[in-house]
């Protein structure tokens, strides 16, 4: 049994890796979107409603299949932890996207008419009024979307990347123990995702103290 | 070949794919529905054993990955001795994962109704049973339509992780497709064009349902 | 001073203003009155160009604000930074959510002077400190908004605009939205500035207090000003039957 959790063990870091390049890559390529999101340019924009709806609309695992068999194809020729990655920047940055836009569409018109009252350059209006709301506004999104992230990892097992889905999966074949094994990996990922939630909530928590969103705490 | 060649000869396997996914995207939505009004009953009546075990079904659930359960039915259950087919094992999966969801999607309405109609139904005498049958359920569900349908759409796309065991929803036979014809991507392609169609007419089934359904 | 002339402005198929024309000498207030859609909002907002406006001029000490025009009649708008410089030059205060959440009411002041007039940290915290004691919140200079009144809210939104010394203040229905009991604060502050010799332009519900502060009162109708004139011509002896019936309703 502690060859079995050392394993998942290692599946479970490597679940924890992928997550993390998901999320800073997610991010990443979030704001890169929400710039197009809100351009002047309609073209622009019309690529980023199409990149969401593509992007939302299709499975994970279609998304994953798809540049597993379309990268070698074109010549590209990477291993499936990267591919991983590039799927899981590529789903979960479409959702951090939804979630940013959200934010700057919630900041009130009256806000907005305001920083254009005082004549604030747009490069302050960014960085001393959009960027401090909508980080006040998405963060319980954030953390969830974060939390999804360790969860979409777990898909990547299908295009052989191999992490504590594919470890768990590859023991229960070999051994047939096929519930306390599950239900260990199942101990991991909930310890990991319902780790980020708490943080998160703890985080939100201390900060509304300080009048960090606005409102009443 | 073109994509429409591609399609034309390899058609009937998508379509076949095609009924499976919906036909388990449909059982599967509705027992999930059930499921989550059935835990929501054991929250509200249950006591606090009752709202403990849901609690905790609820986190548990929701904070792991759905390919777990999916494993876990169908390589576990012939170990018990049921040798039930695949569709069915990742049947169950998706339905006790997605009642998690829906179990606090309904939380969330319940608080949305107005304190004010329980007192109301305690005046007026009604049963508990009463009155989560004539009050609580009906506003529960108008209230959590939009949520409902966002989350049946989500259950629409994880239909295609029952691919992993097996089940020949469009996934699968895109796969199949693949080694059988070795082609690159094709198959996958024509499968994510798929899946983008069905989502979107869910969404607007949806919407029409929902506009039909608010304010009576 | 402010001329406004021929001003329109439509949405879509709904002409809002008809051709609007307004002047304001130097250190006048008036005051905007009129039926809910009759275009008062939209003409002030137009005067800080926080909306388009169609057709119309609007000229701030003689000099054309907003647009050029050219010598074949059509017009121009003129380029983001000048638009800026220009609208530096008044002040605007909502109906609500004026202040930004997440700063102090001394940031909240402070930002324009600091961020737009570039002026240092040190001056503008200093003159902001003292904008907000002539409001009377100089106790509340770090309080964030959720922890003031709405009342107070709407103080620290006048000394925001104040901070940026403008030449007209342009005032939405700034009492609106606030409990009876906090509004005489806010228009307290508002008669503080009569001596300033600060041009005003209100839009407002509240009769009597116009009457007490406003030179002159314009009732606007149709998408034009119908009557204008000294509050007590326009409220007590007014021609326009539409405004005798929308008075006699106030009451």
């Amino acid at each position: 049994m502690t060859s079995t959790l050392w394993i998942l063990t290692q599946g479970a870091a490597v679940s924890l890796f992928l997550a993390f390049v998901g999320a800073i890559g997610g991010t990443a390529f979030a704001l890169l979107l929400n710039v197009a999101a809100f351009s002047k340019i309609g073209l622009l924009r019309g690529f980023y409603h199409t990149y969401i709806y593509f992007a939302r609309g299709i499975p994970l695992l279609v998304q994953a299949l798809l540049i597993f068999y379309a990268l070698p194809a074109f010549g590209i020729l990477i291993g499936p932890l990267t591919a991983g990655g590039l799927v899981l920047t590529l789903y979960i940055g479409a959702m951090f996207a939804e979630v940013f836009r959200g934010g700057v569409l919630a900041i009130p018109r009256t806000l907005w008419d305001s920083t254009r009252s005082l004549g604030l350059p747009p490069a302050s209006v960014l960085r001393k009024v959009v960027v401090p709301l909508v980080l006040r506004y998405t963060l319980p999104s954030y953390i969830n979307v974060c939390v999804l992230t360790i969860k979409a990892s777990s898909v990547l097992s299908v295009i052989s990347v191999w992490e504590l889905t594919l470890a768990a999966r590859e023991i229960v074949e070999r051994t047939l123990d096929v519930f306390p094994v599950m239900i260990a990996a199942s101990c991991f990922y909930f310890v990991m995702c319902f780790s980020i939630d708490r943080l998160g909530r703890h985080v939100e928590h201390r900060l509304a103290l300080k009048g960090f969103s606005g409102e009443r705490p | 070949m073109t994509f429409l060649d591609w399609f034309a000869m390899h058609g009937p396997s998508y379509l076949d794919g095609l009924a499976q996914t919906v036909f388990v995207a449909l059982w599967a939505s509705l027992g999930a529905l059930l499921l989550g009004i059935a835990l929501t009953l054991l929250r509200l009546a249950g006591g606090h054993w009752g709202a403990a075990f849901v609690g905790g079904y609820v986190q548990v659930l929701r904070n792991i990955p759905v390919l777990l359960p999916i494993y876990l039915i169908y390589f576990g259950l012939p170990t018990l001795g049921l040798f039930w087919s695949a569709v069915v094992c990742g049947g169950i999966a998706l339905i006790m994962q997605n009642a998690a969801f829906i179990t606090e999607i309904f939380r969330g309405s319940i608080k949305a109704i107005d304190r004010v109609q329980f007192d109301a139904t305690r005046s007026l005498g009604l049963s508990p049973w009463t009155t989560f049958r004539r009050v609580t359920l009906p506003q529960l569900l108008v209230y959590s339509l939009p949520a409902l349908r966002n989350q049946a759409v989500l259950l629409l796309k994880d239909t295609s992780l029952l691919s992993v065991i097996t089940v020949a929803e469009v996934t699968m036979q895109a796969k199949v497709l693949t080694e059988r014809t070795a082609s690159a991507y094709h198959a996958f392609l024509v499968a994510a064009i798929l899946y983008l169609a069905i989502v979107a007419l869910s969404e607007m089934a949806f919407r029409i349902a929902e506009r039909r359904v608010r304010w009576r | 001073m402010i001329e406004i002339r021929g001003l329109r402005k439509s949405y879509g198929e709904v002409e809002v203003l008809k051709g609007a024309n307004l002047d304001v000498a130097e250190g006048e207030v008036v005051t905007l009155i009129g039926r809910s859609g009759c275009g008062k909002t939209t003409l002030l907002r137009c005067i800080d160009l926080l909306e388009e406006y169609d057709e119309g001029e609007i000229k701030l000490d003689g000099k054309l604000l907003w647009y050029t025009s050219a010598a074949d009649g059509s017009r121009q708008r003129l380029s983001e930074p000048v638009i800026r410089q220009m609208r530096q030059r008044m002040g605007i205060v909502f109906q609500q959510y004026n202040l930004f959440p997440h700063m102090t009411a001394l940031e909240n002041v402070c930002l324009g002077p600091e961020f737009s007039q570039k002026i240092s940290t040190r001056e503008s915290n200093e003159f902001g400190r003292e904008l907000l004691a002539r409001v009377g919140l100089a106790d509340k200079v770090l309080a964030y908004p959720f922890q003031l009144s709405g009342g107070q809210q709407q103080r620290v939104a006048i000394a925001r605009a104040l901070a940026m010394r403008p030449r007209v203040l342009l005032l939405d229905e700034i009492t609106s939205a606030l409990d009876p009991e906090l509004v005489a604060e806010v228009e307290d502050v508002i008669r503080s500035l009569l001596s300033e010799g600060i041009m005003m332009v209100l839009v407002t519900h509240a009769i009597g207090f116009a009457r007490e502060i406003s030179n002159k009162i314009a009732y606007v109708s149709e998408g034009r000003i119908s009557e204008i004139g000294p509050p007590a011509d326009v409220l007590d002896r007014s021609q326009d039957p539409t405004l005798k019936e929308f008075l006699r309703r106030l009451r």
